[in-house]
């Protein structure tokens, strides 16, 4: 395993539609002068960054990192960048904590980002390029198949997904970072918006944000040094496999299972819904929430929506395993940071920064990524305890 | 002896968005010899209109003498006569161009410098004891963000190393032979990377005085501006504009190109049969379209592997998309997409276009049969729309009910 690592510094911008104020590198800055801040830290006292976003195709901006070495603050350091799609502001995340637990650095700062305004995002998703499996209409026009299938599989009604879009927008509300602030949103509302890639209504799906966000990591000795008590890795993993493969289930994708297995085994966690007092999942579209509870092993199959029925999941229902208490992805959704987002939500609820969305006392909270066709996953563990 | 036909568009729409792009239709017949180097089709190449359409292209693409513009994009096309031509060109290349155009936001630093552009000015900004120019938003030496203390430069600087750009494409600043210079503008500490216009490169040298000319147009771009040698500068009385440059467009293009695999081949040669051809993987499921090799087993697949599966399948799931307006989207109004498996299939086919089935009428577990469009009808060559995956608008002229009852819902197999 390793030096023990830990995140001292946590910082994200607010996301929105638009940002016209700032370049790509001046809006990624943002977030990383927060977490420094929060770190006690400076540019100076890095040993490396690690920059994640997702398909270039999304800004039109090849490896955009290559310029930002100086405004990083990484001249004559290290700098590079992970991709792994959707998931990569997770990916990212968990390739920065290796270079501590690997002794490889003791201080470094990682980053997710998008600026979505800048293109189309389902134009981004949609080219068919050549020999790669082509998503279609974008990521609404992949997915809706997989929901229908997951409705006909758990016999799930039709409110779930409109509850889990209520629930995270109502989350939203109690964060200032969130993209998304829909005061009058009620399930009403949701049913009656547009339904984009049936059985997903515009109400259910996740905005295009422009947002990063940006963590400090530092090695144990280092750990005291924010401006509030560490979170602690207790485990973190990620899995991968083909977009389209003979016998591949895509509603309960098996690299997702997986990699929750080994995590979990990391952690010591035999039953997440118990140990667990949060957790940030990737749910870009809302029926997404009862399939993740189920794939990650938070209940058997075909009972997540009962879950999310409960009101297990929701803050404002007193829920015993809150679900994206940020208002999750479907609040916000800078794509590349989509999964820095959730990871750093896990943390901030763990060190109790969480504001008006704080998991009382919050102990263990899981962080979770997905992307490409359900087929890459990341996802990391933290807790306020040593591990 | 055959007919092809060579459509030549402009690569500012490619063969991206192929219902947009095409334009002056060439039409050529006849044969053309082959030339060097241009020799990586093999023997084995027995399909020569695909040889002599390659080779057309790419003698184009050579001999394009005309700076400034690009060579254009061409797109081939059979004549039905060779419809039904073996597909083995396993080395034939492929072109593709992806466009978009993009927006930018400069922010408040780079957008003050194009502002000034667009006003006749050239503004480097305060960083210590330097001037920067271009002007930086953040202090390359200690990273911290700079006070935005601007100061006007130029407009005449000092050449301190330079190239020349014989042959310019479409998307330099100059369209005729020109140099790149790294001037550093009088008043500024740092040089900037810029267009110097000269007769010749006899006509440019290190240490050579140039000044900044703007051009008549200004839309807060850094082409707004370029270099001449200061004895050729036309003094100039510009007109500021109005507000800030807060966001700018850029049409990105990237045109490339790839090649068809032997399986690929394969696959593609069974579309133009009306046959759906997969890969037997090692564990007895069969991979459609085959990959060329088994993911699980790790072993590579070969014409061996290959199997023939009925067009009939079974549909696991669907949805009515909404199409999102975009450049280039060219669907108007809501359509169906299913997903479905093949009989004998392990797994499922990307989404399917049902135009021809009402929505209410459509469900899980119906039995479908794809229909091929007549054999001379079968269109394999628009290779970047769906290539691999056969669809209405390919070689499938639409899917229908087989007749047979439909699949029990719990006899579905889970592999969407």
């Amino acid at each position: 395993m390793g030096d023990r690592c830990a995140v001292i510094g946590i910082g994200q911008t607010k996301h929105t539609d638009k940002r016209l104020d700032v370049n790509q590198t001046g809006m990624i800055r943002e977030s990383c002068n927060r977490a420094l801040k929060d770190a006690n830290m400076t540019w100076k006292d890095l040993d490396a960054v690690v920059i994640g976003h997702a398909p270039d195709t999304i800004e039109g901006c090849m490896t955009p990192e290559l310029y930002q070495a100086e405004a990083l603050g990484m001249v004559g350091k290290p700098l590079f960048r992970v991709h792994t799609a959707g998931s990569v502001g997770g990916s990212t995340v968990i390739v920065g904590s290796k270079l501590i637990t690997g002794g490889i650095h003791e201080k470094i700062l990682v980053v997710g980002w998008q600026k979505m305004s800048e293109s189309q995002s389902t134009w981004a998703l949609s080219p068919v390029i050549p020999f790669q499996p082509a998503l279609m209409a974008g990521a609404g026009g992949f997915f809706a198949p997989h929901i229908r299938e997951y409705i006909r599989r758990s016999g799930a009604p039709e409110h779930i997904g409109i509850k889990v879009a209520v629930k995270d927008r109502k989350h939203a509300l109690r964060n200032p970072f969130a993209h998304i602030h829909q005061e009058s949103v009620c399930e009403e509302e949701i049913r009656n918006s547009p339904m984009l890639w049936d059985p997903i209504r515009f109400g259910e799906t996740c905005p295009s944000s422009d947002g990063s966000c940006a963590m400090v990591l530092v090695s144990e000795k280092h750990a005291d040094r924010g401006s509030a008590k560490p979170a602690w890795i207790h485990g973190t993993e990620m899995r991968s496999e083909p977009t389209i493969m003979p016998g591949r289930d895509e509603v309960n994708p098996r690299s997702g299972s997986d990699c929750a297995k080994s995590l979990y085994k990391q952690a010591g966690i035999t039953n997440p819904r118990k140990q667990f007092d949060m957790a940030e999942v990737y749910v870009p579209f809302s029926w997404f929430e009862p399939m993740w509870l189920e794939n990650l092993g938070f209940c058997d199959e075909g009972e997540g929506w009962k879950l999310t029925d409960e009101g297990a999941t929701s803050m404002d229902e007193g829920g015993d395993i809150p679900w994206n208490c940020s208002g999750g992805v479907l609040s916000s959704n800078p794509i590349g940071g989509t999964g820095t987002v959730r990871f750093a939500e896990a943390a901030l609820q763990v060190r109790g920064q969480a504001g008006d969305r704080q998991v009382d006392g919050a102990k263990l909270a899981l962080g979770h990524a997905y992307g490409g066709g359900s087929q890459f996953f990341a996802m990391w563990i933290v807790g306020s305890e040593k591990p | 002896m055959f007919t092809y036909r060579l459509e030549l568009t402009n690569s500012c729409f490619g063969s991206f968005f192929p219902h947009l792009g095409r334009g002056l239709p060439l039409r050529h017949e006849g044969s053309t010899k082959p030339s060097k180097p241009f020799d990586f089709f093999g023997s084995e190449c027995v399909d020569l209109a695909l040889v002599v359409a390659a080779f057309v292209l790419a003698e184009i693409d050579q001999a394009w003498d005309r700076p400034g513009q690009d060579p254009p994009y061409l797109m081939v096309h059979y004549e039905p006569s060779s419809k039904q031509g073996a597909v083995t060109m396993s080395e034939f290349p492929i072109s593709f161009t992806l466009e978009f155009p993009y927006t930018r936001t400069p922010g408040p630093v780079i957008g003050r410098f194009l502002t000034g552009l667009r006003d006749g000015r050239i503004l480097g900004i305060r960083s210590g004891d330097r001037i920067l120019c271009p002007p930086m938003e953040f202090d390359p030496d200690t990273c911290e963000t700079l006070a935005l203390d601007f100061v006007d430069v130029g407009p005449s600087g000092t050449v301190e190393n330079w190239t020349w750009i014989a042959e310019p494409t479409s998307k330099h600043p100059i369209q005729e032979p020109f140099a790149f210079a790294l001037v550093k503008l009088d008043g500024a500490d740092t040089v900037m990377t810029h267009a110097v216009k000269a007769s010749g490169p006899e006509a440019i040298s290190t240490g050579m005085r140039v000044t900044a000319q703007f051009r008549e147009e200004r839309v807060g771009a850094v082409t707004d501006v370029y270099f001449v040698p200061e004895a050729d500068a036309e003094k100039q009385s510009i007109e500021p504009g109005e507000g800030e440059v807060e966001i700018t467009t850029h049409t990105i293009s990237l045109p490339y190109t790839d090649t068809l695999y032997p399986h690929s081949a394969r696959f593609a040669q069974g579309l133009l049969d009306g046959k759906f051809i997969g890969q037997r993987t090692r564990d007895g499921t069969v991979s459609f379209p085959g990959k060329g090799y088994d993911a699980l087993a790790r072993v590579v697949l070969t014409e061996a592997d290959d199997v023939e599966l009925p067009p009939v399948g079974t549909v696991l799931s669907y949805t009515t998309i909404a199409p999102i307006q975009y450049k280039g989207q060219t669907e108007t109004e809501p359509y169906l997409t299913a997903i479905i498996i093949l009989d004998g299939a392990g797994q499922t086919l990307t989404p399917q276009d049902i135009r021809n089935i009402p929505t209410d009428e459509f469900r899980v577990g119906m039995r479908l049969r794809a229909v091929f469009k007549p054999a001379a009808e079968r269109d394999i060559d628009n290779v970047d729309n769906d290539w691999m995956y056969p669809s209405i608008g390919n070689v499938v002229d639409h899917w229908e009910s087989s007749g047979e009852p439909d699949c029990p819902l719990d006899e579905l197999p889970e592999s969407v």
